[in-house]
């Protein structure tokens, strides 16, 4: 007498689960076609924008890592190859020499080699490099602003959330497809790498 | 050369306002008369976009093999091992993003936002785990979830902190998940992600605060297993709630429960729910009548979480940049205000004030939205948590929590029941 | 695993052994890895307390360098404390990299121990001894303390509502509604709040600031809509690009985040590109986000008002059945056409004139305020003059065959205020206006002379015979200094003042259309043919030239440091403001253009034969 009704309560119980679960497997479907159709099937990394930059000094702090993975980067094609170079002296310099209270850079990631008068070449040692910036700004304010911040990616882990980015004052910071990783600017009549999306 | 010195104090002098000049070719490229060549500017690569596709299919197999080992091995040593596999891929190697927790804001972005794009390795690590949790159980958490695996290694002592201490901490990861969707739906941030304690671990390196956290968590997960698990993460809601539901679920015993009772202190996440025999001692019709107040409360307390955070909302998008910007411009400006970067960047952008109020307020109004469904939300896991701690189904037997029960089958080498032996003995 | 338990429950002395040996292991790993801690926790604080690269030691060890550059011995201090400074920057950093390694190899070796331990000591599960706990009385307990979870949590949010609970929504809209540049009324809080972002390098129109008083709320006729009366503040002035080259019109927009690069054909950096129906050689003027700009031909005469965001043309009102218009069309050349002057606002209104003296003033919606006609102009290439706002006061320099003369209409119901008749020739130059430091003054530049006036009375306050011929670009004026220029004529630069001189002059560069730009330390000028120079602005010394191949019509603009040089064939060469030569960026519209580009924070708003383009980034 009791057998039954127990196995119809149990089958009753089963086909319930079975609907919810169908409904449950249905919701996550639903989920996923979604955000299926905003999704984009190759990859995106962190990269910050030269042209917004306003060279604060945050990502020198603020990433995850350290040093930062924001470093400097040389565009050789946009130096003027100066003697006097406001990405490497300090502002008031008088005489033009490597000497340490010359030197703008914290860490002497700067390296000033002379090629022909009156010009020197500038190349950034980037294991020195802590991605502060004070370069950047030295050689967009009086230079031709050859040097440019930019996230490495041989070194950025790409998290999901930039942690500079979210505090970035200027916004500078967005996802670009992988393929092309960097936002260098280049000099006005050439090619700009595309925005991203 | 003295011309050129001049022209660059000149224009330290004038450059002044034109701080945020940029790229402009003030000095004509030199031609080399010496045959110097200019160097290339390197630009190293990313990671292969490729290698995205093997973690999702390293997540699949991983997941695949521990919902074997759970349900059909019942090996908890396999399964210790496949754990700390995955700690060294998704942890240690992969430095713990992309996480199937963190992926949880991406999707919920990418549903609110509509210039936002989302990477499909996101997509199948929020949506891989919820359907093996729906078919198999929570065997994410048991071998594949990097953070897990960690907590589970330190695990060595682990003490019960009392049912009611558990209830009440486990109502937490709700007022996570609710925040996290709340804070990725506006596009202000990715709280998980933020205040991700492990991830630090994994890289070597994070902020002094985040590891102090780390330290506790992992420190306290001596003795109270998996406190992140229970206490705070908010992706485990979601697999709490799917794992309910599941078709096949991890079992103390492969046959028949003995009523042996090695079992019941065998779960260091209070995840087994004792057979319940004894009579209510409260009179039937009292229990009835509190369980209709309860219910009928329901909706109360719905109301009332969701305009007390509706209260909140302000509170809440302060977080925001774009209201932290505009919050900033209302106000009358303080020297530092002033010179802060966000007013610097600010006023280079060209960009109006009254955009940005209007912006601002268009935030808020999202918040606002948000934090009445946020705060409803909340009311009525409250008001259900404290119902279903009216209702109860009499069993007899030892059963994992369908929800809370992390599959780690630590159990199953309690159970003397065998499922050989019992073959044996069954007619 | 099952042998193990056996093993350990026999309890060989080996099995002991080991265990006791993992023990230790563990042991000192665990000690060693606490040492670690303590060690990193330290090293943490000290860098924290002193940054070793940003020393206040340093710093001012550098700023008495630079007070006495000759200290031999302080540079080489200096240069030992830099040196430390960066060891110990990268020592620390060392340091902590070091030791998190040591305390994960450390803390790995615990947990293996621990773990080993684990298993060999595995020993049978055993039934609770303890009562099993009254599961009625924990379900009871549970909902009582989930309850006051939930009141502790409501009353705590409440708490936190009314401490820092401000009213920032309502903040917000009233803000954003006062600040919105749709709506005609201001807030005062924020006109001052506003006005401090540009830097106005010619801004000093005026120095006090005793304006935009509100007058009584007038009604028009046609739409029954309250407008406000008064005029702009002398900031909301500069804010804007309310007249033919710039505020006051004198070359210099002070607008930010100016565009340097774009491209007509691919539309790179092309906001929008609108069809002007009728053509016009005037060029668009700008306040807030409307753009304004006419056009005609030999019967049509039309003002069109344009989106700046969109580029919708939001109106345009054709200027018709004007009392006292002259039947007959003017006679003009192709070169100048029926609409070459630029139109000017108040921010209330904006005005227009055509070159048959028609005359018509219209609210920001379109609607007729108040039209006449000037009477036809006498005047063999077709008027020219734009018309440029003193306060509330539309100036019109009329300078025609036989009758000269400058006027002041007022700007609300277009009666003459005054009228200044001038014994000149025709001119097709602008009116600029200035503020000299002590007084504002109107500037003229006519055959045969450069002429001031007030702008308030009309009362000419100085003038100097230095120019010639068929006048037609408009005089440039910077640091006390008006420069007049005139092809077949000469370039003149004026010390103004009461008593004016004649403070150099040039005759090797000059131009016929376009306007030179002054910016105190240089004057930059382009001839109609094309040749660009530089002088030096006190004493004439050229210090570049540079032949462009194209002609130029458009009058040299300067915004954020950058000459706006835009040529015929509608390429725009952007110069730096500099002694030495240097272009910044070329970059071609696609369309040929003789407007002068008008400004806007981040855009700049060009007129090309046909279409009108919108550039921003």
């Amino acid at each position: 007498m009791e057998e039954p009704e127990n196995s119809s309560k149990i089958n009753r119980r089963k086909f319930l689960s079975t609907g919810v679960r169908a409904s449950v497997l249905i919701g996550i479907g639903g989920v996923a076609a979604l955000v299926a159709k905003k999704a984009i099937t190759g990859q995106t990394v962190w990269q910050l924008d030269p042209a917004k930059c306003i060279q604060c000094g945050r990502c020198a702090t603020n990433c995850v890592l350290t040093p930062s993975a924001v470093k400097c980067v040389h565009v050789y094609a946009m130096c003027g190859y100066c003697d006097l170079c406001g990405g490497y002296f300090k502002p008031e310099t008088k005489t033009l020499t490597t000497a340490a209270e010359n030197q703008l850079c914290p860490t002497n990631a700067i390296k000033r080699k002379f090629i022909e008068d009156p010009f020197f070449e500038y190349t950034i040692d980037e294991p020195l490099c802590i991605g502060c910036g004070k370069c950047v700004k030295g050689c967009g304010s009086f230079g031709n602003g050859s040097l440019q911040l930019q996230v490495r990616h041989n070194i950025c882990v790409n998290c999901n959330q930039c942690s500079i980015a979210r505090n970035c004052p200027a916004d500078a910071f967005s996802r670009v497809p992988l393929s092309q990783p960097y936002l260098l600017k280049q000099i006005a009549e050439e090619k700009k790498s595309p925005q991203s999306p | 050369m003295n011309k050129r010195l001049l022209v660059l104090l000149l224009m330290i002098i004038s450059s002044i306002q034109f701080l945020n000049v940029y790229g402009v070719q003030r000095f004509p490229k030199p031609e080399f008369e010496s045959g110097y060549m200019q160097p290339e500017t390197l630009v190293p690569a990313a990671r292969a976009g490729m290698l995205a596709l093997m973690d999702v299919l390293v997540l699949v197999a991983a997941l695949a093999l521990v919902s074997w080992l759970v349900l059909k091995k019942r090996s908890r040593n396999l399964v210790f091992l496949v754990s700390v596999f995955s700690l060294a891929y998704f942890g240690f190697y992969r430095h713990g993003c992309i996480c199937s927790i963190g992926a949880l804001q991406n999707v919920t972005l990418a549903i609110f936002d509509n210039a936002y794009v989302i990477p499909l390795t996101a997509i199948a690590f929020f949506i891989l785990p919820l359907i093996f949790t729906l078919f198999f159980g929570r065997t994410f958490c048991a071998g594949v979830c990097p953070f897990g695996a960690i907590q589970d290694l330190v695990s060595f002592k682990p003490l019960n902190p009392g049912t009611r201490l558990n209830t009440v901490l486990g109502l937490i990861p709700y007022i996570y998940l609710g925040l996290a969707v709340l804070y990725a739906a506006t596009g202000t941030d990715f709280i998980i992600c933020r205040y991700d304690p492990f991830v630090g671990i994994f890289r070597f390196d994070a902020s002094f605060g985040m590891f102090i956290f780390a330290g506790t968590l992992l420190i306290s997960g001596i003795f109270i297993a998996r406190p992140y698990c229970r206490f705070l993460c908010p992706y485990g809601v979601l697999l709490n709630w799917i794992s309910r539901f599941s078709w096949k679920h991890l079992t103390i015993t492969p046959s028949v429960c003995i009523q042996c009772r090695l079992c019941e202190d065998s779960c260091p996440y209070d995840a087994i729910d004792m057979p319940v025999t004894d009579k209510n001692p409260e009179n039937r019709s009292t229990t009835i009548r509190k369980l209709i107040l309860i219910c009928v409360l329901v909706p109360f307390f719905t109301m009332l979480g969701g305009y007390a955070l509706s209260r909140l909302h302000e509170t809440l998008a302060g977080v925001n940049g774009q209201v932290r910007l505009a919050k900033t411009l209302l106000g009358p400006l303080s020297i530092e205000q002033s010179e802060s970067f966000e007013i610097t960047a600010f006023k280079s952008s060209g960009k109006p004030v009254s955009q940005v109020y209007s912006e601002a307020s268009q935030v808020l109004r999202q918040f606002y939205i948000g934090s009445w469904i946020l705060g409803c939300f909340l009311g009525l896991v409250f008001g259900i948590t404290l119902a279903s701690r009216m209702i109860t189904k009499y069993r007899s037997d030892y059963i994992p929590n369908k929800g809370t029960c992390f599959s780690c089958t630590r159990c199953v080498d309690y159970c003397p029941v065998k499922s050989d032996t019992v073959k044996s003995f069954s007619p | 695993m099952t042998k193990v338990t056996q093993s350990t429950l026999h309890g060989s002395n080996h099995e002991k052994r080991h265990i006791l040996t993992l023990q230790n292991i563990a042991m000192i790993s665990a000690l060693f890895a606490m040492i670690l801690c303590v060690l990193i926790v330290v090293n943490f604080v000290q860098i924290k307390r002193a940054d070793p690269l940003n020393t206040l030691v340093m710093k001012a060890m550098i700023e008495r360098m630079h007070a006495n550059p000759g200290d031999e011995q302080l540079r080489q201090e200096i240069r030992e404390i830099d040196l430390l400074a960066r060891k110990a920057f990268f020592t620390n950093q060392w340091q902590v990299r070091m030791g998190g390694y040591l305390l994960f190899f450390s803390l790995l070796v615990v947990v293996i121990c621990v773990k080993t331990i684990e298993l060999m000591q595995k020993s049978l599960p055993i039934v609770p001894t303890d009562v099993k706990t009254d599961f009625w009385a924990s379900r009871r307990i549970n909902r009582t303390w989930v309850a006051y979870t939930g009141i502790s949590i409501i009353i705590l949010s409440m708490g936190i509502v009314f401490l820092t609970h401000q009213e920032l929504g309502k903040n917000l809209d009233l803000a954003s509604k006062a600040t919105n540049p749709e709506s005609n009324s201001s807030n005062p809080k924020e006109e001052s709040k506003n006005a401090s972002i540009p830097e106005g390098r010619n801004a000093e129109m005026e120095v006090n600031k005793t304006t935009d008083t509100i007058r009584k709320p007038d009604t028009t006729g046609s739409s029954g809509k309250v407008i406000l009366d008064g005029y702009p503040s002398p900031d909301e002035v500069a804010r804007n690009f309310p007249s033919f080259r710039g505020p006051g019109g004198n070359g210099i927009a002070n607008q930010k985040n100016i565009p340097t690069s774009w491209d007509g054909k691919t539309g790179k950096n092309i906001l929008w590109k609108t069809e002007i129906p009728l053509t016009g050689y005037n060029s668009p003027i700008i306040w807030n986000d409307r753009v304004f700009l006419t056009g005609a031909n030999e019967t049509k005469r039309e003002v069109y008002c344009i989106d700046l965001h969109t580029g919708k043309i939001l109106w345009q009102k054709p200027v018709e059945k004007i009392t006292g218009s002259p039947a007959q069309e003017p006679k003009i050349i192709k070169e100048t056409g029926f609409s070459a002057p630029s139109m000017t606002t108040d921010g209330r209104r904006v005005y227009a004139i055509f070159a048959n003296g028609d005359l018509i003033a219209l609210d920001f919606d379109g609607n007729q305020i108040w039209a006449k006609n000037l009477g036809m102009p006498q005047n063999h290439y077709g008027h020219s003059s734009s018309l440029i706002m003193y306060r509330d006061l539309l100036i019109i320099q009329y300078d025609q065959r036989g009758s000269g003369s400058v006027m002041a209409l007022a700007g609300k119901t277009g009666e003459t205020v005054w009228q200044t008749s001038r014994s000149v020739k025709v001119s097709w130059a602008s009116p600029v206006l200035i503020h000299t430091g002590k007084r504002m003054e109107l500037i003229l530049a006519a055959d045969p002379m450069v002429a001031s006036y007030n702008p308030s009375d009309g009362k000419e306050l100085w003038r100097m015979n230095c120019i010639s011929g068929e006048v037609g670009p408009s005089v440039a004026y910077a640091d006390g200094v008006v420069y007049a220029v005139n092809d077949f004529s000469k370039l003149s630069a004026i010390e103004i003042g009461e008593s004016p001189k004649l403070l150099w002059e040039d005759s090797d560069y000059l131009s016929d259309i376009p306007s030179p730009l002054a910016t105190g330390k240089y004057l930059f000028l382009v001839t109609s043919y094309g040749a660009a120079v530089c002088y030096d602005a006190k004493t004439g010394t050229k210090y570049w030239e540079h032949e462009f191949e194209t002609p130029t019509y458009a009058s040299l603009m300067l915004a954020e440091g950058r000459i706006y040089l835009l040529d015929k064939k509608g390429v725009m060469h952007i110069l730096k403001a500099d002694q030495a030569y240097s272009v910044i960026s070329t970059s071609p519209l696609g369309e040929g253009s003789s407007c002068t580009p008008a400004f806007a924070n981040g855009k700049i708003v060009i007129r090309g034969d046909n279409n009108l383009f919108c550039i921003g980034k």
